[in-house]
């Protein structure tokens, strides 16, 4: 049995020449029968025609036989489509096991790049940018995460600057008289900000949020975080972190089609503020701090105390402190703490009464 | 009309006289496709790509291409589109290797050198920047070149030589030489680009020829020269023969402290001289932008009028007020339903979570709200709504703007000559491994 059909507006393309050729069209015993006018009949069998998928309009449809990349069907009797059982079905071109080799070998090629190129490169670079040009650093970062902190996005996150606050700020940072190995001077800031963290910026920088002086109950918390952050910035923590993401944020953000990028920036403030160091960097900051408390006098167990009453207060609640709580070795970090306090010595508090007060004035 | 057979003739009307062409040897281009399809495939398609946090993309572009082809058809035969998007995202791995040693790497030692040397982020940002512009380039050329590859006709490949390092140094020269010329020199750089495309692109074995001078396009710019014209005429009138403000002119170095006064009083506290004058300032600027967009269409129609195959030409009637007018409705529209879209979304959220829940959750802690939520989670949530927001974008955009413009351009090209095409046959594969990845990476031709 042969079915014919309107083979009127429809052409064959045989992928040499771009003219069309008319034709007749018939099925018969599963085989596409195409008529051309030089008396040539082209054999198709129905289950290997395909469509061209996502064809606009609804005049023609393309047909294609698999295994012929060129040549070209075109019919406008649709009628014809329900006979092809397999027109709709996928068929990829050859050579996909190649391609998918090769985005492999450059997926790797991207891993080792984010992860052993620049961060290698960051930290020799580190050592060797001279002080000016961290403290640079320091302030355009400072600068974009006040911004990106704020809700709104208009205005920059202000600073804390209640005279008594700054003075009394001052104070506990020249009683720490930390050692300050080349770099030449640490500012500490306060951010009128609710969140309870700290973070150390390249080039002498450490910030403190309004949060984390009220979530204090005693100036020496204060104090031992002060410690701590100071120790991330004498070591350079911040500026080999700040290094390796302006390295590989760039990277992340082409993978994920945001070349100028928002979300970019929106994650480099992410990653800096609760940046996690490597385990043995904030041991070596732990143990400065230690070292710095013990000789200005007041309890190292202050540091220890700190992480108690977060953990307490807030249970290991992401987002919360998490720069300090979400530190795996949390526990063996008190325990530290603890054991620098020397049984015999006598500590005193970090800020008198109207000090502490002040400070936790500083943001009014 | 060519079905004139002769009515007693002994032949037969041929049954394949196409009812209309402009001559017997004449081919019009149809344009088959319709605005809703479109928008359904757009809006599926750009919910994929969110799914797959844009990965899906690759498929997005390849299948919104094969709609736009099939659209298109000269002489009632749909172009093919036969890009593979598994190519594509290959491609762009590859430029990804690339670009990531060059934005992981140099952009490190460049900022290192801007921090170590100048103290400052700006020299290496410009430096940085200075060096993707030869690469963008680069990957304009590439990028059409794949296109032009995976493009067929009548089952016959259309096809770009290499050449995109000479089309780069070429438009760093012509970009230099017109922003020294303060772009008077503007349609000899259009010019000679379009040449550099066209003189390498191939239908099959045939080549394509750009003709003509590049002094015919500055009656495409006449639009534009008569606004910058008239903006002169105007900043000369209001500043010089007429002043608006005699006393302020006469003593510039007055202006901030009269900025504050005016702040505080909350009004202008000069003298003006008929200020409604100053009303031809936003219609000058109309006037510049559709100056514009006049230049850029029309220069293309009359480059299309000058091109050429063996054999074959082109003839084109696009109008410049129309792609204007496309413009600005379709942007319109697309604001319009983009902010009508979001505006929902938050009263949506609203009602789901009370007014309050916001604020309770910037009060808790973290960034922003949704403060109970852990930070990565409400992160992610912030990274899928900046996501959405551009992809309904780019949907609206795609549905209202590039659409129509598609249309308008196939209706309106014809082919008076086409007896070549039988002297044409096919081209070998172009196989080119990064597809259009540097565009991609670049973010080049983000729409189609």
């Amino acid at each position: 049995m042969s079915i014919g059909f309107d083979a009127m507006g429809a052409a064959f393309f045989e992928g040499d020449r771009p003219v069309a050729e008319e034709v007749s069209l018939h099925i018969a015993s599963g085989i596409l029968q195409i008529g051309l006018d030089d008396g040539r009949i082209l054999r198709w069998p129905v289950e290997d025609v395909r469509q061209l998928p996502d064809t606009a309009g609804k005049v023609g449809a393309v047909l294609w036989l698999k295994g012929d990349p060129l040549a070209r069907l075109f019919v406008t009797d649709t009628s014809l489509l329900t006979h092809l059982p397999n027109r709709l079905r996928r068929t990829p071109p050859k050579g996909r096991g190649r391609l998918a080799a090769w985005a492999l070998a450059a997926v790797a090629a991207v891993a080792l790049q984010i992860g052993v190129l620049v961060p290698l490169l960051a930290d020799n670079m580190a050592a060797y940018i001279p002080p000016a040009g961290e403290r640079a650093l320091g302030e355009a970062t400072f600068g974009h995460i006040r911004e990106a902190l704020d809700d709104t996005g208009l205005n920059p996150v202000p600073l804390c600057e209640a005279p008594g606050g700054v003075a009394a700020l001052e104070r506990l940072v020249a009683r720490l008289d930390a050692p300050t190995n080349g770099v030449p001077q640490i500012n500490v800031a306060v951010l009128d900000h609710p969140m309870v963290n700290a973070f150390a910026l390249p080039g002498g920088f450490v910030v403190l949020f309004r949060g984390l002086i009220e979530a204090a109950e005693s100036p020496d918390e204060v104090a031992a975080v002060l410690a701590h952050e100071i120790g991330h910035v004498v070591s350079r923590d911040p500026t080999r972190h700040a290094l390796r993401s302006a390295g590989s944020i760039g990277v992340l953000g082409l993978l994920f089609g945001d070349f100028a990028g928002g979300a970019a920036v929106l994650f480099l403030t992410e990653r800096l503020i609760a940046a996690q160091y490597s385990q043995e960097a904030e041991a070596g900051a732990d143990s400065f701090a230690h070292d710095v408390l013990a000789r200005a006098g007041i309890s190292p167990g202050a540091l220890g105390d700190m992480f108690e009453s977060f953990r307490r207060k807030y249970g290991d609640r992401d987002g919360v402190a998490a720069h300090f709580l979400s530190h795996p070795a949390l526990g063996a970090r008190i325990e530290a703490a603890r054991a620098a306090v020397e049984a015999g010595a006598a500590y005193n508090p970090a800020l008198s009464a109207e000090d502490w007060a002040a400070l936790r004035g500083i943001c009014e | 009309m060519s079905d004139t057979a002769v009515p007693d003739s002994p032949w037969a009307a041929p049954p394949q006289a196409a009812p209309a062409q402009p001559q017997p040897d004449g081919m019009q281009v149809e344009f088959t496709g319709r605005r809703w399809p479109l928008f359904w495939l757009a809006l599926k398609t750009g919910f994929f790509t969110i799914l797959t946090l844009g990965f899906y993309r690759f498929w997005m572009k390849t299948r919104l291409r094969r709609w736009y082809w099939s659209a298109i058809r000269p002489g009632g035969h749909p172009l093919e589109y036969v890009g593979d998007p598994l190519e594509k995202l290959l491609g762009f791995f590859i430029a990804v290797v690339v670009l990531t040693f060059y934005i992981g790497i140099v952009n490190l030692l460049l900022m290192f050198v801007s921090f170590s040397v100048f103290n400052s982020s700006w020299l290496g940002y410009l430096a940085s920047f200075a060096g993707v512009i030869p690469i963008w380039f680069y990957a304009r050329y590439r990028a059409r070149r794949y296109v032009l590859a995976r493009t067929r006709w009548r089952g016959v490949r259309f096809g770009l030589e290499k050449g995109a390092w000479g089309y780069a140094g070429r438009a760093l020269v012509h970009w230099a030489v017109t922003i020294l010329t303060l772009g008077i020199l503007w349609p000899r750089m259009t010019f000679a680009l379009e040449k550099y495309r066209t003189d390498r692109t191939f239908f099959g074995s045939a080549r394509l020829v750009q003709q003509g001078r590049w002094q015919m396009l500055y009656r495409a710019a006449l639009p534009f020269i008569a606004v910058v014209i008239a903006g002169m005429a105007l900043v000369l009138w209001i500043l010089v023969i007429d002043p608006i403000t005699p006393d302020l002119l006469s003593n510039p170095g007055s202006l901030p402290s009269r900025f504050v006064t005016a702040l505080q009083l909350g009004r202008w506290p000069l003298g003006w001289e008929s200020p409604e004058r100053l009303w031809a300032v936003p219609v000058l600027m109309a006037g510049l932008v559709y100056g514009a967009i006049h230049y850029r269409w029309v220069a293309k129609r009359i480059m299309a009028n000058h091109k050429a195959a063996y054999g074959v030409t082109f003839a084109s009637r696009l109008q410049g007020p129309r792609i204007a007018m496309i413009y600005t409705l379709g942007t319109f529209i697309s604001y319009l339903v983009l902010v009508l879209g979001i505006a929902l979304l938050v009263v949506l959220s609203i009602a789901m979570y009370g007014p309050t829940a916001w604020l309770e959750g910037a009060n808790a802690a973290g960034l922003g709200g949704l403060g109970n939520l852990p930070r990565w989670l409400s992160f992610g949530i912030l990274g899928v709504i900046y996501l959405s927001v551009f992809l309904l974008w780019g949907v609206l955009h795609n549905t209202f703007v590039t659409f129509p413009i598609m249309r308008h351009m196939a209706r309106t090209t014809t082919l008076p000559t086409t007896a070549g095409l039988q002297a044409i046959s096919q081209r070998d594969r172009d196989a080119f491994a990064e597809a259009e990845g540097f565009a991609e990476a670049l973010d080049l031709g983000a729409a189609i």
